[in-house]
């Protein structure tokens, strides 16, 4: 066991412990570095300093084990995190089998009365430290600056065309006038935003979106509530059949759902390593489009396959036809054909919250997995009468105790109570959006997606209340939100990131970009993340004695 | 060996900051993994282990941003510009009007680091290092993202910093003044400083209008070893051989370091007397190898008879202004912002 060993797993539960831990007061994390976009407690520098120097002369003096390094698969985690980053790399390099029997003594090992004590390193404060009143003040400000940026993104594609910019303009003021309850006005604005569309290019760029949010905006004031059309807590008949086209076509037409699967499968797989059952627990299956690549990454595991459980929720099919159960016959047609043990359950419920833990039927010796692709922000809409579902779900989930929970979510701010935000937010989410969507040719998968996109669209825009359900949260506040609810992170490693890269060179254009954000992955248009794709898994539960969550097979009675 | 790696550790420790040597260390050994010894460079690590933010049209200390990207070539610029004073006017591009029509806004390109290997516009070290600019010198900021080494090698970092000026140069929602003009200037560091000369000399031959180079500490190399190369190997941060393994990354292959790219004025050089060339302010760090390179460079600026002025830095190490932490950081803010703002 290596001295290293222990400090690996200490970087590794500091770096979780920053991402959830309430009690790491933000002045404890340096400033500065912050700024720069790393997280170091400010009485950690010197031990941080320390581990570089070790990591420093162990490069140095293993130029083999270094170009390994280059190389090799080694996976990084959380680079935010600069004393966990810096101790999964020494580990690397006291694990390899071919030290030099002639290592010098490190550095810190007392050697003898004839060395030069200068070149101790070991407890050197040979550090300029500057106390100057007005730099410290400076360093304050510093420390405000940088714990201050508010989760706000937004970006925006600049626009050429005078007729854009001033569609854009008269979009704000309309969306203005409707939050001050001025609905002549507003009425009059889309008006002439509708006769200004007539003059600019509407196949793409601003004029395409300003026409979906200028559709939206007159929904708001001609006929609220009409959400019901697009699906969701009131369904007609061909509601839920339109939902799952458009979401097919969505996943064809750009890389975001399946950069969703992807990684989502790819942290499954890890999680569910030694497990012989294991249970996937999908919150909206769909045309269980995510599940063929799990099977077959199971079935070529080493050591041979699980006994692989699907739990799929969805909407309840109209006119009696069971489409969960018909998706659930397929996949297990694709598991019988490379030897994968399966078997299918289909859950049916209106809403996720309907769901009830005992109708998962979950048992006690299979390894969990809860999948959730763009549905956790649906609970977000809330009852002063009743506990907010949001609550009551994640509550369950972490009874449940899963070895792993993946959340994928729009990396977005559509949730705040002021409409005039919500509407810029959503102006530049979705321009940004359709930008990326014009590489696409396919056809008819760009169209169908567009549709699908606009559905949203008029979801933030048009609907309030129960019927809003498209409640996006970016991840700063998913992660405080899971953080607070007894769940801690489950880093996704530079592995799934450069799987991820690889997937976008295949799949898509130019512009696509995936970045690391604190062990979690985003996938964005140029600069703009849009997408978000994280994992959970239970806190150890600090009122138990033994630290351990209460078991799921407890659920009836919590219930 | 190990034992020189020891002194040369204790020197750099001596002269920064815990917090700025705990950054600048952690970028030289994360670089040392993605440059290969064949010369190949680890891209898909690189961009993993980069800490970026995004832009934020919402003012944060009185500066907002947002990105711009060309659709046809796929180019990002930043975009930084001092919040509106009317808070109402927050979150809303102003892309009609001009910045000021009495007086003079600077805007300042700006060529980020990296030793055209690393960094974006994105990165958090340059975004936070824009900001700060914007908010000193009161100037609009526009940061290129231009194409990086061993994927795009020379000129192409030239190319996309000549398309940003011209960019800049055509917008109205840049310019300011009586005159109504977009006034540039164009600014980098390491291998953005690189950049802005060229960009510059490409300007010039142009005759289009570039007010100022701000150049701190650039890139520049040439075949033999000057005496602070040799001096100063190893001992703050960098070495000669990553500087080389760089100039292999972005020169054409079989080339050597007199190529007019890294040797402006070396034996290739091709002169610029004559040329209505910007007043430059070149900033070096006593403590940078590539010193004797960067007062070659001003020198050749003398000799051409164009403006220059030598900002040096005796203690300072490379990106000392990362962080402002030290006195070279104000000092260097205060010598952009006289420069810029010349009649304040």
């Amino acid at each position: 066991m290596s001295p290293y060993d222990s400090a690996t797993s200490a970087g590794s539960s500091s770096g979780s412990s920053y991402a959830s831990s309430s009690t790491t007061k933000p002045a404890d994390i340096d400033g500065l570095l912050a700024g720069a976009g790393y997280k170091v407690r400010s009485s950690d520098l010197r031990h941080v300093a320390q581990r570089l120097e070790r990591l420093e002369t162990a490069m140095v003096n293993s130029p083999v084990e270094l170009s390994q390094l280059a190389s090799s698969d080694t996976v990084h985690y959380n680079p935010s995190d600069i004393a966990s980053w810096v101790d999964s790399l020494l580990s690397e390099f006291n694990h390899t089998p071919s030290l030099p029997s002639d290592l010098p003594d490190l550095p810190d090992i007392v050697v003898g009365p004839g060395i030069n004590p200068t070149v101790k390193i070991e407890g050197d404060a040979t550090w300029m430290d500057h106390d100057a009143p007005h730099q410290q003040q400076q360093q304050q400000q510093q420390n405000v600056q940088s714990l201050t940026i508010p989760p706000n993104q937004l970006t925006v594609v600049a626009m050429e065309e005078d007729s854009g910019i001033r569609l854009v303009h008269l979009l704000m003021t309309c969306a203005e006038s409707m939050q001050r309850g001025e609905f002549s006005l507003a009425g009059s604005l889309i008006e002439d935003m509708q006769s200004l569309l007539r003059r600019v290019n509407t196949t793409c760029g601003i004029g395409k979106v300003a026409g979906y949010f200028i559709d939206a905006l007159s929904r708001r004031i001609f006929t609220p509530q009409a959400s019901g059309l697009f699906g969701g807590s009131v369904s007609g008949s061909a509601s839920a059949y339109e939902n799952e086209l458009l979401y097919h076509h969505f996943y064809e037409a750009c890389p975001y759902l399946k950069f969703a699967h992807f990684t989502a499968n790819q942290a499954i797989l890890e999680a569910f390593d030694g497990h012989d059952c294991v249970h996937v627990i999908d919150f909206n299956l769909m045309h269980g489009l995510q599940w063929p690549a799990l099977i077959q990454a199971l079935a070529l595991r080493p050591g041979g396959p699980p006994l692989l459980r699907l739990t799929g929720i969805g909407p309840p099919s109209p006119d009696g036809r069971d489409s969960l159960r018909e998706i659930g016959l397929r996949l297990a047609e694709l598991a019988r054909s490379v030897n994968v043990r399966f078997a299918f359950r289909g859950v049916e419920a209106q809403r996720l919250e309907d769901v009830k833990p005992w109708m998962l039927q979950v048992n006690s010796k299979e390894a969990v997995a809860v999948n959730s692709i763009l549905q956790l922000h649906r609970l977000l809409g809330s009852d002063p009468n009743r506990s907010p579902p949001i609550e009551i779900v994640l509550g369950w989930i972490r009874q449940l105790n899963p070895k792993i929970m993946t959340v994928i979510e729009h990396e977005a701010n559509h949730n705040q109570p002021g409409f005039m935000d919500r509407f810029t937010e959503s102006l530049y989410y979705y321009s940004t959006m359709f930008d990326s969507l014009e590489a696409c040719t396919l056809q008819p998968e760009k169209a169908l997606a567009e549709i699908y996109i606009q559905r949203e669209i008029c979801n933030v825009v048009s609907c309030e209340g129960s019927a809003r359900f498209e409640r996006h949260e970016p991840l700063a506040k998913w992660k405080s939100r899971l953080g607070q609810a007894g769940f801690r992170p489950l880093h996704l490693g530079s592995n799934a990131f450069k799987q991820a890269s690889m997937l976008l060179t295949l799949f898509s254009a130019e512009g696509y970009c995936v970045e690391e954000n604190e062990g979690c992955l985003t996938l964005g248009w140029h600069s703009r993340p849009l997408i978000s794709a994280s994992a959970w898994q239970a806190a150890p539960d600090a009122n138990s004695p033994l630290g351990i969550v209460n078991h799921h097979h407890n659920n009836h009675n919590a219930l | 060996m190990a034992g020189s790696n020891e002194v040369n550790l204790n020197e750099s420790k001596r002269v920064v900051p815990l917090n700025t040597w705990v950054l600048i260390s952690n970028f030289k050994l994360a670089y040392n993994i993605l440059r290969r010894s064949d010369g190949t460079f680890n891209r898909e690590l690189a961009e993993f282990l980069d800490r970026k933010v995004p832009a934020n049209t919402i003012p944060v200390d009185g500066v907002f941003s947002f990105d711009h990207v060309d659709r046809v070539t796929g180019l990002l610029n930043r975009v930084y510009q001092p919040a509106p004073a009317n808070e109402a006017q927050w979150g809303i591009l102003e892309l009609e009007k001009p910045l000021s029509t009495t007086k003079i806004v600077p805007v300042i390109i700006f060529f980020h680091g990296g030793s055209f290997a690393h960094s974006s516009a994105n990165s958090a070290i340059y975004d936070t290092f824009c900001r700060r600019l914007v908010s000193i010198c009161k100037a609009v900021v526009v940061s290129v993202n231009y194409r990086r080494a061993p994927e795009h090698r020379y000129p192409c970092a030239y190319d996309d910093g000549w398309t940003a000026l011209k960019w800049v140069k055509s917008r109205t929602w840049l310019k300011s003044g009586k005159d109504s003009k977009v006034h540039v200037y164009l600014a980098g560091d390491s291998s953005g400083g690189n950049i802005a000369h060229h960009v510059a000399v490409k300007a010039a031959e142009a005759e289009v209008e570039v007010l100022g180079n701000i150049l701190l500490h650039p890139m520049f190399a040439g075949k033999i070893r000057t005496e602070s190369e040799k001096r100063l190997d190893g001992k703050y941060f960098v070495t000669i051989q990553d500087r080389d393994w760089y100039w292999r990354a972005y020169l054409p292959e079989g080339e050597d370091r007199d190529h007019p790219a890294c040797n402006p004025f070396g034996p290739r050089g091709i002169s610029i007397e004559g040329l209505k060339f910007p007043k430059s302010l070149v900033v070096v760090a006593g403590l940078d190898l590539v010193q004797d390179w960067q007062l070659a460079y001003v020198e050749g600026l003398q000799k051409a008879g164009q403006e220059v002025k030598l900002l040096y830095l005796k203690e300072a190490t490379i990106g000392f202004y990362f962080l402002p932490n030290n006195d070279h950081f104000y000092c260097l803010m205060e010598e952009i912002n006289n420069f810029v703002n010349p009649n304040c």
